[in-house]
């Protein structure tokens, strides 16, 4: 059993370096992909400080708040996407029969398939969370919940991405409901939960998962709270299980295809 | 010993239906419809170990589904399938172990890596300790004679050394049945019939099961000893290849060029396929004339070539397509 574990961990690895290795062809285009996205994510910082200006403090937030909410939205999309970026692609794999090659391999399918792909700007995103966290709102024990919490909302992002995603194994065009679901998680992550009322603010702790992925871990961060941090956690387990449980479920439903493809 | 069982396999594919025009999206919404595509129906048949079977049929036959439902691909909606003795509903990674598949259409090699880096990560995919890998690699590179471009990215190989390498990623772990679905396909005659030497080699040498599906008929007749063929979701035909040419090549088609244009007797038994001056072309039915009595009818002493020859295994085939299986 244990064997069995660490060589489909050692898969992985290889897997994900692989895929590391293909972005880095060219790597003029790899180095400025990272370096623009946190460019990117550092022009929200000014926008943020001009704001703050002139409000002490948005949605109940403060600066502070903000930069860790931005730090963790960052990180936590970050390493989704660095790991398990092909998840996000999910429905283009199952609507086109891509799964094939997964399917014949004596590993763990899903695995293999979430880690078969990466997005090297990702890096930039995980990068800029770690330096945000550092840069203006550093402590010890602040950092590794940072790394705690980054792994969980990524785990989190990535269960509600092969949830959704696997609506492809039943219906046709779920695609685009899928995106926009993620995209909105990936939106509302970067503005401050206490602006958010009434309906807005349940569906954001229900069918949206951006509560437990990024507002709740902020909140642990700034006051710690245990029975919290085991709300997240509890949650990350529950959500993956169900992802995971219906990927399976519609794996069953698999239809292959015969399009002609090259592993690129 | 039978290394594949299948029993009254089948798979139905539901596939949505849409009138057309704008109109039939429209209604399509509110009144779904599907129709059931019976991609395979309640086919039997086994494999022995060490056979070369040739499976195969024209486009949508169900081919590819039964490959895919042979080794875990897709779930079977009937029947009971068992490869080495391994149902792959059920065990499909404990199967995977055990079997390799080469899509001729899909790549399973990473692009951006050499071979040697895809053969090392197949390695890992199937548990391979790092000393036998590294043994397997040159005892693969050596058989396939890839050493002059296993340090080549894929990308930069030409498609005869991609396929090549392909078929060896799918054999580094030994495995006692190959599923080669296409594998020459878009190769030229000589890339073919290296690689048909190559499992020719792997079927003799290592004693592995080959299960083939080809649209190349030359594969089927220079590697298969065995051909089931399938249509419509059906087996039509299963029967060894020496017996389907003998039971099937019970006419001739002769070509004379002759001095002088003639008009050939018309006979029965006979079918003028083609008359044009000095040529004559023909069929000849020996099950009803003798192919001698048929030669007797022309004049010799005005023949100037002639050609006999059996009617190639490629129309055998399509005729037994388009009968649907109702002569055999």
């Amino acid at each position: 059993m244990l064997t069995a574990v660490k060589n489909q961990l050692r898969v992985c690895l290889l897997s994900i370096k692989y895929n590391i290795m293909r972005e880095m062809l060219n790597k003029v285009t790899f180095l400025t992909n990272i370096g623009f996205m946190i460019l990117n994510n550092a022009t929200f910082i000014v926008q943020w400080v001009i704001l703050f200006s002139i409000k002490e403090e948005v949605g109940g937030y403060g600066i502070q708040e903000i930069m860790l909410l931005w730090g963790l939205a960052a990180s936590t999309y970050g390493l989704a996407h660095v790991l398990f970026a092909r998840v996000f692609s999910l429905p283009e794999l199952i609507i086109n029969g891509k799964l094939d090659t997964y399917l014949v391999q004596p590993k763990n399918v899903l695995l293999s398939v979430m880690t078969s792909a990466t997005t090297a700007s990702a890096i930039g995103d995980l990068l800029y969370g770690l330096m945000v966290v550092c840069i203006f709102c550093f402590s010890v024990r602040r950092f590794f919940l940072f790394l705690l919490f980054t792994v969980t909302g990524a785990v989190i992002m990535t269960a509600f991405a092969l949830l959704l995603g696997s609506l492809s194994f039943w219906f046709v065009k779920t695609d685009t409901f899928g995106n926009n679901m993620v995209n909105a998680l990936v939106s509302f992550s970067t503005y401050p939960d206490g602006i958010f009322k009434g309906a807005v603010r349940f569906l954001l702790y229900s069918v949206v998962p951006v509560g437990m992925s990024i507002y709740t871990p902020v909140d642990i961060m700034v006051e710690f709270d245990a029975w919290r941090l085991l709300k997240v956690a509890g949650y990350t387990v529950l959500l993956s299980a169900a992802a995971v449980f219906t990927f399976y479920r519609g794996l069953r439903r698999y239809s292959s295809g015969n399009l002609m493809e090259a592993r690129m | 010993m039978k290394v594949i069982e299948a029993e009254d396999l089948s798979k139905v594919f539901r596939v949505k239906q849409k009138e057309k025009g704008i109109r039939g999206s429209i209604k399509a919404v509110f009144h779904p419809q599907t129709e059931e595509i019976r991609a395979v129906d309640r086919i039997s048949f086994s494999v022995e170990e060490g056979e070369v079977l040739a499976f195969i049929g024209p486009n949508g036959a169900g081919k590819s589904t039964t490959i895919k439902m042979l080794t875990g691909i897709l779930y079977p909606d009937g029947g009971n399938v068992k490869v080495l003795g391994i149902d792959p509903t059920k065990k499909r990674k404990q199967l995977a172990y055990e079997i390799g598949t080469v899509f001729g259409q899909k790549e399973q090699l990473w692009t951006h890596l050499t071979p040697y880096d895809n053969f090392r990560f197949f390695g890992a995919i199937y548990d391979i300790p790092d000393g036998e890998m590294e043994r397997r690699i040159e005892e693969l590179s050596e058989i396939f004679e890839l050493g002059l471009y296993i340090n080549t990215p894929v990308r930069n190989l030409s498609l005869g050394q991609r396929i090549r390498c392909e078929i060896a990623a799918s054999l580094i772990h030994k495995p006692k049945v190959l599923f080669l679905d296409e594998p020459t396909i878009g190769l030229d005659p000589v890339v073919k019939e290296n690689i048909r030497a190559l499992i020719r080699q792997m079927n003799k040498e290592l004693h592995t099961t080959i299960f083939l599906t080809s649209h190349d008929i030359g594969d089927i007749e220079k590697l298969c000893k065995r051909i089931i063929i399938v249509n419509s979701g059906r087996i039509v035909l299963d029967d060894s290849m020496a017996h389907l040419k003998y039971h099937y090549l019970n006419k001739k088609t002769v070509e004379v060029k002759l001095h002088e244009s003639v008009k050939l007797p018309s006979a029965e038994g006979i079918t003028v396929l083609k008359e044009k001056g000095g040529y004559v072309k023909f069929e000849v039915d020996t099950a009803v004339m003798k192919i001698h009595d048929a030669l007797r009818r022309i004049d010799t002493e005005n023949v100037e070539d002639i050609n006999i020859s059996n009617i190639p295994l490629e129309n055998i085939i399509t005729d037994i397509y388009k009968s649907e299986g109702k002569t055999v």
